[in-house]
This record gives structure tokens, C-alpha cells and sequence, in this order.
């Protein structure tokens, strides 16, 4: 009885300290959350209008389910140590939904960043960016963040298109629409800028001459921030999820356990 | 009376000998441009070191058509209607002429590190402005166009180069023909589905034996403990008035 008791006190221990990294983990995880919902990056106007940000409602998921986490730590934290069995069959079944949550946001975060390939945003950038709109549209506002976000890319990464320049003329685009190929074979953003916001040299930049325009493309600079996104929250609730299985089952087997 | 007359004929056709140089035009090969053909434009080498022998001529830009070139005759006058950029291409006028320069413009050798271009389609303004025949407007087709230098003292042709290279503008596809389908999921996102599911059923298969268990004891039933509160009796003193 003796030494069973003492695998019990053990166990509860280990109990104790599994839900005290759960809720770290769980503050941790809403705080990486918040961080990339933020868009410090600046790349978010560009998946809502591929109409593929899901990336972004698996990050919101996870900041909920990271409080939930922490709540629910201390929930089983004090279930464990009264030994109460009502208690803790509460903690193992909203464990469970909380489970379930997480686990819903890491496998759309995970299939979502498939999705974002350098030809979906070519398409989307050759279709959108600085598209002349009836002034009453409805997809005014998307045009103009599509634009925006693209000059905001393009001067600041010093680089133009998603593969290059070269997207500039192999397709046709709304851009081109407006702006005729022999004055602007690529967007003035392409440009070197000086201080101003003016291309130190407008021939060279049409030329393309090297060291006058942006000769990289831009795909690097918007699918890094967004890789870490995906990946920081589907690996990292993966982390988290794992660990949590691992101390469901030692409170479930401890349950078991419990004098009725 | 007939020779004189003939003689007089001849002399014309002997007076206008034009010099063939042997120069090819090309596309500039350095520096590497980006820009080295658009679907509108393309940038050529200026011809350094080619007119030397003719520093009082004008030296014109002949742009035709691969299939019209022949067709152009060098007595044609820059600035008229038969050699308008405007009505190019088009029976009446097989080729253009446009970027009038001198010898001045073209200095021997070049000096090393410049850029030395001419840049074919670069003014937009004129493009439809029938004033000014020798506008250097933008292409409208692919091509393949050939272009050649024709130097003219006063408005006789004296020297001229040879055709170049056929030239190949760019033509741009339609963004429809982008296909945004991806090729299948990603190893690491299967295995990260496949490994949360089961953790998953497992759970609920653990949960599901919780239940079955409620209320009776743990299968085993050796491996239970006493809570830690022991029960404690009260001692209750009732007061009675």
C-alpha cells in the first residue's frame, strides 16, 4: 500500500510540474500568437485578397486556446493536488475541446502555407496591382491595399515583382493597362529610390541598367515572415500538444487511481 | 539627239553611289540589360568608329520589318510621309527612319565604362503625331524587325551599313495561363495530421474508459490511495436554552 501510495505522490508531482509547463506553454503560445497577428511584416493585405489567410484565423485560434491552456493548467494543478475526481473529470474533458482546438489550428496553419506558392501571388500581383477601379467598386479597397503593400514590399526588400522584373513582361497585367510598356516596362517602385521617393536615374531604371533597379524578386521577402508564422504555429502547438498528451494520460491513469 | 539625251538619264543614277560599310547593327551586349528588349522597345550599340569617313553627314536609323526590308530604297528622304513612323509598317512605307545624329554625337573610341546605347521606342508622345514623322515611338508587333544606319549628305545617301540580325521583341502571355493550383500537400504537414488524429483517438479512447469506470473501483484495485484530508469528527456542542 505503502509503495503504491509513494507512486502515487510520484505521479502527482509529476502531474503538478506537466500542468505547470502546459501553462507557460499556453502563455507562450498566445504571446507568439498576438506577435503574428500583428503583421509586423505587413503581408497581410496580400493573403486576404488571395482569399487564403486562413493562416492568420489559425493564429487568432491560438491565442484563445493559449489562455484556455493556461486557465486550465491551474484547474488541474488544484484538481490534482485535492485528489477530487469531479474536478479533474472537468479538466480531462475541457482538455479534451481545448485538445481538439489547438489541434484544428496547427493542421490548418500546416495546409494553409501550402497553398501560399510564388504563382499564386504572381497572379494575384499581376491582376491587382494598381488595377484602375469604377470609383463605387466594391474591391477598391483591396486594390489599394494590394498596392500599397506591394511599394511598401518593393522599396523597402529593393526588389520588384514576385520572380523578378522579367514578370513584368512575360504577362500582361492591369498594370500594364495603364502604363505603357516603353515608359514603364516595370512599376517606378522597381526603381532605385533616393531620399526623396524619386528614381536616382529614370533611364537607367527603364534600360535596366544593374545597380539602378531592383533586380530580385520578392517572393523571398514575403513567403519568409509567413513561413515563420505557419511554422511557429503548427510545429510549436504540435510541441505543446504532445506534451499535453502525455499528462492527459497520467491524470487520466491518476483519476483511475483516486479512492471513490 | 538620242545619246545626249540617254547621257543625261545615266547621270543621275552614277551621281547617287552610296558606300556600303561593313558594320552589322546589334543589341548592346554590355552591360547586361534587363530592359534589352521589351515588347515595345529594344536597346542598340551606337555605331562608334563606323561613319569616321563622314563627318558632315547625318547619320539615320532605318527600322523595317524582316519581310519589308528589302523593300526599302535608300533614296528615300527622311521626315516624309514615306519613311513616317506613323504609317509604319504598311505598303507605303516598307521601313522608318528616326534618331538623327552626326558624327558628333558618335565619338571615336568610345570612351571605356560608358554606356553607349540607343534605345528604339522610347518616345511615347509622338506616337500618333503626324508632324513628326520621325518619332521614335514604341513598336506594336513582335516583329522580327531589322534595322540599319543610312548616313545622308544633304538629302543624298552616302553611306550605309548592313542589315542587322532579325530583332525579336517580347510578347507577354495572359496572367490566365498562371496556374495557382498546388501539387499536393507538403510530408511535413501529412505527418503532423497523422500524429495529432491519433494522439487524439487515443485520448478519447482513455476518456471513453474513464466513463466505463466511473463509480467503481480502478481495475487493478489494489493501487488506491487515501486523500490526503483525513476525515475528521466534529464534536458538536449544542446549546440548549
Amino acid at each position: 500500500m505503502a509503495k503504491s501510495d509513494d507512486c502515487m505522490r510520484i505521479l502527482q508531482g509529476l502531474l503538478v510540474f506537466g500542468n505547470v509547463v502546459i501553462g507557460m506553454c499556453g502563455i507562450a503560445l498566445t504571446a507568439e500568437c498576438i506577435y503574428f497577428v500583428s503583421d509586423p511584416h505587413g503581408v497581410y493585405p496580400l493573403l486576404e485578397a488571395t482569399e487564403n489567410n486562413d493562416i492568420y484565423a489559425a493564429a487568432w485560434i491560438g491565442i484563445f486556446v493559449g489562455f484556455a491552456l493556461f486557465a486550465l493548467a491551474i484547474l488541474g494543478i488544484i484538481g490534482i493536488i485535492k485528489s477530487d475526481r469531479t474536478l479533474l473529470m472537468v479538466y480531462i474533458i475541457l482538455m479534451l475541446i481545448t485538445f481538439a482546438f489547438e489541434m484544428a489550428s496547427c493542421i490548418t496553419a500546416a495546409t494553409h502555407r501550402d497553398f501560399l506558392t510564388p504563382n499564386l501571388f504572381l497572379k494575384q500581383m499581376l491582376e491587382t496591382y494598381q488595377k484602375s477601379e469604377p470609383i463605387n467598386s466594391n474591391n477598391k479597397w483591396m486594390t489599394e491595399g494590394v498596392t500599397k503593400t506591394w511599394d511598401k514590399i518593393m522599396v523597402q526588400n529593393h526588389c520588384c515583382g514576385v520572380l523578378g522584373p522579367s514578370d513584368w513582361q512575360e504577362y500582361t497585367s492591369a498594370f500594364r493597362l495603364t502604363h505603357s510598356d516603353a515608359d514603364f516596362p516595370w512599376p517606378r517602385k522597381c526603381c532605385v529610390i533616393d531620399a526623396q521617393g524619386l528614381p536616382i536615374n529614370l533611364d537607367g531604371c527603364k534600360l535596366g541598367v544593374p545597380g539602378y533597379y531592383n533586380s530580385d524578386g520578392c517572393y523571398d521577402a514575403i513567403s519568409g515572415p509567413v513561413n515563420t508564422h505557419a511554422w511557429g504555429v503548427a510545429w510549436f502547438g504540435f510541441a505543446i500538444l504532445c506534451w499535453t498528451f502525455c499528462v492527459l494520460l497520467g491524470t487520466m491513469f491518476y483519476w483511475s487511481g483516486i479512492e471513490y | 539627239t538620242m545619246l545626249p539625251l540617254l547621257l543625261l538619264l545615266l547621270l543621275p543614277a552614277a551621281h547617287g553611289k552610296v558606300e556600303h560599310v561593313r558594320y552589322t547593327p546589334f543589341l548592346t551586349k554590355s552591360p547586361v540589360l534587363e530592359g534589352l528588349t521589351t515588347a515595345s522597345t529594344f536597346v542598340l550599340e551606337q555605331p562608334r568608329c563606323v561613319f569616321d569617313n563622314y563627318g558632315n553627314a547625318d547619320i539615320w536609323l532605318v527600322v523595317a520589318l524582316e519581310k519589308t526590308a528589302s523593300a526599302f530604297n535608300n533614296s528615300v528622304r527622311p521626315g516624309t510621309p514615306e519613311s513616317a513612323f506613323q504609317k509604319f509598317p504598311s505598303d507605303s512605307v516598307p521601313a522608318y527612319m528616326t534618331l538623327n545624329a552626326t558624327l558628333a554625337n558618335y565619338p571615336c573610341p568610345k570612351p571605356a565604362g560608358d554606356i553607349t546605347v540607343l534605345r528604339v521606342g522610347s518616345e511615347t508622345s509622338c506616337t500618333e503625331d503626324e508632324a513628326r514623322p520621325t518619332c521614335n515611338g514604341p513598336l506594336s508587333g513582335p516583329g522580327p524587325y531589322r534595322v540599319k544606319f543610312l548616313a545622308l549628305e544633304g538629302s543624298e545617301p552616302v553611306a550605309e551599313t548592313d542589315w542587322s540580325n532579325p530583332i525579336m521583341l517580347r510578347t507577354a502571355k495572359s496572367p490566365n495561363s498562371i496556374s495557382t493550383t498546388n501539387e499536393g500537400h507538403g510530408a511535413g504537414m501529412i505527418a503532423l495530421t497523422t500524429i495529432l488524429s491519433i494522439l487524439f483517438a487515443i485520448l478519447l479512447a482513455g476518456l471513453m474508459a474513464m466513463f466505463v469506470f466511473w463509480g467503481s473501483d480502478s481495475c487493478g484495485g489494489s493501487s488506491t490511495f487515501s486523500k490526503q484530508e483525513a476525515v475528521t469528527v466534529r464534536r458538536y456542542n449544542t446549546h440548549h436554552v
